[in-house]
């Protein structure tokens, strides 16, 4: 009958298994190339993006590197001194969705005395040079960079990575793209992150209502928190301070459960977020980075969005602001932005 | 037990259910290289289930079963006919071409009913490990198999009338 039929067909056709030989050299050449390209996505990897999450908590971290660029890393011997820059990047879905764009840009600025941290929002409808896609808005980099059809988010950080220093002028070293199931994971694994927001917020893609004040959130909340723009008065640059308040609300958990200083407790919660977070070590080591991330955590965090306007075609795009943009990334770049703040006292936002 | 002693002694009996699942001896290599690339990065996590060629054997099929991405899974065979590089076997031509569209009546099941046709009838596994296997109930392991089997017996009709 049709069963053994089948056991017949598949029986005779066992003859079309090609050689292993050829297949077990491919894998090999496919798993060097992919580790080596990776940006050491498992092991200091992770860790690494763990410290970045820690850091700021949703996209990416990036430590000032002292020299030029070299080929291969220095031996991170030494606390690194000098100014930080760590660049988040927050995309929305899992790792292998063939669209994603970076919806949340955040680069954490922290200043050679250590004195506290600086969460600067890039805003995504920012209009910016891609290499060799001419101008479009910032978050299509990540996505223009990640390729189809099986984008490969390391190489979409690449990208945005360069974009975002072409666009600052501030080097960046290290960094990380965190999705939302990472975010998600981290939430739960650090038991909830507390987040102040000044006015009422209703999702526009669950039931949710996130009331004016301060409340805990686990991990879905987070996430829907993330992706809300419409409805807030200043649309995406609402959402990016949001996403400030948030990441600001998750160093206070993590540096209270002294993550940042306990190993132990650090690799607990690596192993609770597990994979799919991509990340670029950079030239630092984890236990340095980690005694940086716990010095500059004495104060609050100091949150600014970039100064920006609307351009003047109905393109939704924005232009950095030239009244106080050039400024603001001069100070930026400078290491000056205690001082900038200080003068600008509305461009800071309450992270309650 | 470490990735190389693994790949030792499974790589050809993954190959060869890539092959059954396939039905191509390239897309075969494909779907095996791609998912071995993967068993290699996570080899901690794979060497600690109970099973890792279980839990590998389940990695490939939920490739096979899922991937809608990747190139091979859009990839147009122009090649309509039974491979001739099969070689007949001895019984009389015409039950050996009979066999054969068995083999090419296959590639137009859905992947799901024709992984399930794989794993019982040339894996001999278990409904429930199958199911396992699949992430899914026993039930609907059976019931997906009947309707595979149903499938087959149609076309089977209307080759003979």
């Amino acid at each position: 009958m049709i069963e053994d039929d089948l056991r017949a067909a598949f029986a005779r056709h066992e003859t079309l298994t090609p050689p292993t030989g050829p297949l077990r050299a491919a894998i090999e050449r496919t798993v060097v190339r992919r580790r080596r390209r990776r940006l050491q996505l498992r092991l200091s990897g992770t860790a690494l993006a763990l410290v970045v999450a820690t850091l700021v908590g949703f996209t990416a971290f990036t430590p000032d590197r002292p020299q030029t660029a070299t080929l291969l890393p220095q031996p991170a011997a030494s606390t690194p001194t000098g100014a930080l820059n760590v660049l988040l990047v927050g995309a929305d879905g899992p790792a292998d969705r063939p669209y994603r764009f970076a919806d949340s840009v955040l680069l954490v600025h922290v200043p050679a005395d250590r004195s506290r941290l600086y969460l600067v929002s890039l805003p995504r409808d920012l209009e910016v040079s891609i290499p060799g896609e001419g101008k479009d808005k910032l978050n299509a980099a990540l996505f223009l960079g990640a390729g189809e059809p099986r984008p490969d988010l390391a190489r979409g950080y690449a990208l945005i990575r360069r974009v975002v220093s072409d666009t600052t002028g501030v080097r960046i070293d290290a960094g990380a793209v965190l999705t939302s199931p990472v975010l998600r994971r981290l939430a739960d694994a650090v038991g909830g992150v507390p987040v102040c927001l000044p006015a009422e917020v209703r999702s526009a893609h669950t039931r949710r209502v996130f009331p004016a004040g301060c409340q805990q959130l686990d991990g879905p909340a987070s996430v829907d928190l993330l992706r809300q723009r419409y409805g807030l008065p200043d649309g995406s640059l609402d959402r990016d301070r949001n996403a400030q308040r948030y990441a600001a609300g998750l160093l206070r958990r993590v540096d209270e459960r002294g993550v940042l200083t306990n190993p132990v407790l650090l690799s607990t919660l690596l192993t609770q977020v597990g994979t799919g977070l991509v990340t670029d070590p950079g030239e630092t080591s984890l236990p340095a980075l980690l005694s940086v991330a716990a010095k500059a955590t004495g104060a609050a965090p100091v949150a600014v969005v970039l100064p920006v306007k609307y351009g003047e075609k109905p393109s939704y795009r924005f232009r950095l602001d030239p009244a106080r943009g050039p400024g603001f990334l001069t100070a930026l770049r400078e290491d000056r932005l205690g001082e900038w703040t200080a003068a600008h006292p509305d461009q800071v936002t309450g992270l309650g | 037990m470490t990735y190389e002693e693994f790949a030792d002694s499974r790589l050809g009996a993954l190959l060869r259910y890539a092959v059954m699942l396939t039905g191509d001896p390239h897309q075969a290599q494909d779907l095996v290289q791609d998912t071995m690339v993967r068993v290699q990065l996570n080899w901690r996590r794979v060497a600690r289930t109970d099973s890792p060629e279980r839990y590998v054997r389940r990695m490939l099929t939920n490739q096979y079963v899922d991937w809608r991405r990747g190139s091979w899974a859009r990839r147009v065979l122009l090649r309509g006919e039974p491979d001739a590089a099969v070689p007949a076997p001895t019984d009389h031509a015409q039950s050996a071409v009979d066999r054969d569209q068995v083999w090419s009546w296959l590639s137009r099941l859905p992947r799901r009913q024709r992984a399930t046709l794989v794993l019982r009838y040339y894996e001999d596994l278990p409904d429930a490990e199958i199911a396992e296997i699949l992430g899914c109930a026993v039930g609907t392991v059976r019931s997906c198999i009947s309707r595979a089997l149903a499938t087959l017996r149609a076309e089977y009709v209307e080759a003979c009338s």
